[in-house]
């Protein structure tokens, strides 16, 4: 398993990097940017802006700082990146299968559950490595910038982990897809319609009355940045599901694979 | 049937649905040591046949096993002894060759002791090693999936058109490669549609065709079967009938000069022939490669 491990993080380390040092670039960005902000100008600019806009920071009060911080790691740009990380990383083993890797390596005394364990095990390794260079740059900003100071180091770190668990479970999500798949492509369009509709719950039920009992089918859903960042933990239901996601598709994902054909 | 056969393939079959059949009842046994070619048109079932021994697709009939391990109960321990090289090598491109060699070495629990004599018989130097795979050449990546099927010298070696993208050159050395690791006990199972490398390399061969087995037969017994053009030259007009033996056919007279094919052996004629005083007498050998042909249009018919 640790072979297998280690060739799939070869293969995308540097991918990975490049993904984790622009998110890391953007977060301190985002947090460098409120050195200039004033803080009740923009919360009566935000105030009337009409809820379409401001569900896109989840309600959140973007002129606090923490609000102003979190709203950083819902933005679409945050959301790209770690899904970008996640999906790519979930479609290894289609990709493998397509390309014949998966039948080179699985004509050697090797289980498939191993086999898929690893790239699993390689997925979140990858979406690490990119939640952990975002959350450095959005400790580098809350450092430089005095007027972040409220937001602690903690708090940070409490933030970016269940970014990394929903991201993860998306990956998972695309993983189980790929247990299904012959080629990488139909992987991550699976993965990439996955997480499309799961932001498009999130975003309606916020905004239209009629959609907002959805919203708890969508992982985004139990991502709330900006309360992690004020109240300084994030709430049981939020751990439980994002973690129930990524543990469910994965014991799926093994369960499929053990049982799939493999061959190209 | 041997059980301790070191492929065991028993009423084999792969369906995909909607009547299309891969493969149907196939039944091969390839013994301990033993050199099969295994021959066919492109889509008759070869790759299947190998994909099934190897568990990378699941039987819809039948069993196969390597060395006595059956490969959907026991899949583990049959590969254990199988080194493989797929038709479609499937490489991981953004590695050296050098650490691909070492990854698929330690999937193996057999160390890989054949590995600097395999690189040197290749022509894969240290330069080349630690190059990414994306900047190989086909033959490159093909080379470099024989060492890494070889290196722990497996009793089971199982080749899927492993000429392909192999220089001349390459291809003379691989067969020698395979003749050693034979003479060593190894069993080659060795699936090709080059019909000269199986002539050179094997000891039997099966033909599969649309999916079916159409036979097994010994190479040797083949080359006698074969059907030889004979020409022969008299000093005055011979009746043939004088002649003819069992396995004489079409016939074609020229003036003093006979032509006919011979299938069988061929001393009969000859004695017969020696009693006529011709003045020469040409026997062309046929190419093994014609008699498969012919055996091929057997099987349609």
């Amino acid at each position: 398993m640790n072979v297998v491990l280690s060739l799939a993080l070869r293969r995308s380390l540097r991918r990975t990097v490049l993904l984790g040092v622009a998110l890391g670039a953007f977060l301190f960005l985002v947090g460098l940017s409120y050195a200039t902000v004033d803080e009740n100008q923009i919360r009566i600019l935000v105030e009337s802006l009409p809820p379409a806009i401001r569900a896109f920071v989840k309600g959140s009060d973007v002129a606090s700082p923490a609000g102003y911080l979190g709203s950083g790691f819902v933005h679409p740009i945050t959301l790209a990146l770690m899904a970008a990380t996640a999906i790519a990383a979930g479609a290894t083993s289609a990709r493998d299968v397509e390309t014949g890797v998966a039948e080179l390596m699985l004509s050697r005394p090797l289980r498939r559950t191993s086999w898929l364990g690893a790239e699993i095990a390689a997925m979140v390794v990858q979406v690490t490595i990119v939640a952990v260079l975002g959350l450095l740059g959005a400790t580098i900003a809350v450092a430089s910038v005095d007027s972040l100071a409220p937001v602690s180091l903690t708090s940070l770190v409490i933030t970016i982990i269940p970014l990394w668990l929903m991201f993860v479970g998306i990956g998972a999500v695309t993983v189980l897809a790929s247990s299904f798949s012959r080629t990488g492509a139909k992987a991550i369009g699976w993965g990439t319609a996955f997480a499309l509709v799961a932001y498009a719950i999130d975003y309606l039920s916020q905004i239209w009355t009629l959609a907002e009992p959805l919203g708890p089918l969508s992982v985004m859903h139990w991502y709330r940045p900006a309360d992690i960042l004020g109240d300084g933990s994030a709430p049981a239901s939020t751990w439980l599901v994002l973690g129930g996601v990524a543990i469910v598709a994965s014991a799926l994902a093994l369960l499929v694979t053990s049982r799939r054909e493999v061959a190209p | 049937m041997s059980s301790s056969a070191a492929i065991r393939a028993e009423g084999l079959g792969k369906s995909y649905g909607h009547g299309v059949m891969a493969l149907e009842g196939v039944d091969l046994e390839v013994g301990h040591g033993e050199r099969l070619g295994f021959l066919g048109p492109n889509g008759a079932g070869k790759t299947t046949f190998i994909r099934l021994a190897l568990g990378i697709l699941r039987p819809t009939a039948g069993t196969v096993a390597i060395n006595g391990h059956d490969i959907t109960s026991d899949r583990l321990a049959a590969l254990t002894d199988v080194g493989y090289v797929p038709g479609d090598l499937g490489m991981i491109k953004q590695v050296t060759g050098a650490r691909m060699l070492d990854a698929l070495g330690k999937l193996h629990p057999r160390p890989p002791a054949l590995r600097d004599h395999l690189l040197k018989a290749l022509d894969l130097n240290d330069v080349a090693l630690r190059k990414r795979i994306r900047e190989y050449s086909t033959g490159m990546r093909q080379k470099l999936g024989l060492v890494a099927a070889l290196q722990h010298d497996p009793p089971v070696i199982i080749l899927d058109e492993p000429t392909s993208g192999l220089d001349p050159v390459m291809q003379a050395r691989l067969l020698e490669v395979l003749e050693d690791r034979a003479r060593h006990g190894r069993t080659v199972f060795f699936s090709s549609h080059v019909l000269g490398e199986v002539d050179e390399l094997c000891d039997r061969v099966a033909m599969v065709r649309k999916g079916k087995l159409l036979l097994v037969r010994d190479v040797d017994e083949l080359r006698r079967a074969r059907v030889r053009t004979v020409e022969v030259l008299f000093t005055s007009p011979v009746d043939p009938s004088a002649y003819v033996v069992d396995g004489v056919a079409d016939f074609r007279v020229e003036g003093h000069v006979h032509h006919f094919t011979l299938a069988g052996d061929p001393g009969p004629l000859l004695a017969r022939l020696g009693a006529l005083a011709p003045a020469d007498i040409t026997i062309e050998a046929a190419r093994l490669e014609d008699v498969f042909r012919a055996l091929y249009l057997e099987g349609d018919a």
